[in-house]
């Protein structure tokens, strides 16, 4: 009887022991299920990108904004690890890429602001712009077009703006149905 | 002794020399002391490097965002060098662009946009009437060897913008038909602030 009960609980020790090691490595190779799931869908092609300036059309939008705009977007660009490569405007490696997207910036709105202004009232003083951001094939197909905002209201310089902005843009970008693999299917249009 | 004891007696007659006496040499201690952080244009003799003291604010290769350090044209490159870093270069015959701008700042960083927000009623917005700077913002816009457009923006003291564009012009920088927009914008900023 007392033999039974020994070798039961060394049964149950063993089990307990088992299961423990059994748990830790069930987990790594549900996380590597998922990774290869999610792998799956990006197994299409990918696109690169290449990042035109920034269209100020007739606004009166300083240059360094302009630019701004344009070096944050290559920077949160490359963040989004959505496209290949991203080329800057003009870069001559762009034409030898197969699956070419060119991003282009319109400026819609722009109203100036003031550093002062917002550190002294609070509610005033904001810099605001709105965009057009397209994305096209080479052949001028738009595949993604959407009109993002980017503003500093509160704390930080006028430029914070600009950075504000390709963020967003890079975000809608990222979250849209337009994810830069596969084929571009469906013109996206909205406002964020 | 007694040239002190007459001193001290005469006291009264000699206050007004000695305060303005006080006051001269403090005139001058202070002076002395602003000297030094108003001369950051270094240019010892004509064959020597043109260098200034300026803040890169973005897009400059190989140098960090919001970074102080010094801008400097050396042989036929533009370099620009941080403390403790070594120096990002672009050659001048690769700018394509020069723009000078000005822009009104805040100044004191973060220490002190806590500090006003900490301050009670209302204080800080008091202290942001004063506390702000006017800058010169020079925006280069240059490319590299795959002829990738890139930018630049550096943040210097007012006045010192139009002595880097001369000396990048000077020494072959191309500058677009564009029109200069350090007024436009100093015009632009004064509207908004008058509304």
């Amino acid at each position: 009887m007392k033999t039974s009960k020994c070798n039961l609980s060394i049964a149950c020790l063993i089990a307990l022991v088992a299961i423990m090691l059994a748990l830790p490595s069930q987990l790594p190779g549900q996380t590597g299920a998922a990774n290869s799931s999610g792998g799956n869908g990006t197994s299409a092609t990918r696109w690169s990108v290449q990042v035109d300036q920034v269209d100020p059309r007739n606004l009166d939008l300083a240059y360094s904004f302009q630019i701004a705009i344009y070096e944050n977007l290559v920077e949160e660009l490359k963040k989004t690890n959505q496209f290949q490569q991203v080329f800057r405007g003009g870069d001559l490696k762009a034409s030898e890429v197969p699956n070419l997207l060119v991003l282009k910036t319109t400026v819609e709105k722009y109203t100036p602001g003031s550093e002062t202004r917002r550190a002294v009232t609070t509610v005033s003083g904001a810099t605001k712009l709105t965009v057009r951001s397209q994305l096209l094939t080479r052949e001028g197909k738009v595949v993604f077009e959407r009109t993002v905002n980017g503003d500093v209201r509160f704390f930080g310089s006028n430029l914070r703006a600009t950075h504000n902005l390709a963020h967003n843009i890079a975000k809608t970008i990222k979250q849209s149905s337009w994810s830069g693999s596969g084929q571009p299917t469906a013109i996206l249009t909205g406002q964020l | 002794m007694d040239h002190l004891v007459v001193s001290r007696i005469h006291s009264d007659a000699y206050n007004p020399d000695r305060r303005y006496a006080l006051w001269l040499s403090a005139a001058l201690i202070c002076c002395s002391l602003t000297a030094p952080a108003q001369k950051i244009t270094q240019r010892g003799n004509t064959s020597g490097p043109f260098s200034i003291r300026t803040t890169h604010l973005l897009g400059f290769e190989n140098a960090k965002s919001n970074g102080t350090g010094t801008l400097s044209v050396q042989d036929d490159s533009l370099q620009f060098q941080q403390n403790g870093e070594p120096s990002a270069k672009v050659k001048i015959a690769l700018v394509r662009d020069v723009f000078l701008g000005e822009e009104s700042r805040q100044v004191g960083g973060l220490p002190l946009t806590l500090g006003k927000a900490a301050a009670p009623y209302g204080g800080g917005r008091v202290v942001s009437l004063f506390s702000h700077k006017e800058y010169d913002i020079l925006t280069l816009e240059y490319v590299d060897a795959d002829q990738g457009i890139h930018g630049a923006i550096f943040q210097l003291a007012k006045g010192q913008g139009e002595l880097v564009k001369s000396e990048l012009i000077a020494q072959g920088a191309t500058v677009s038909s564009h029109q200069d927009q350090s007024t436009k914008e100093s015009a632009t900023e004064a509207r908004h602030e008058n509304k």
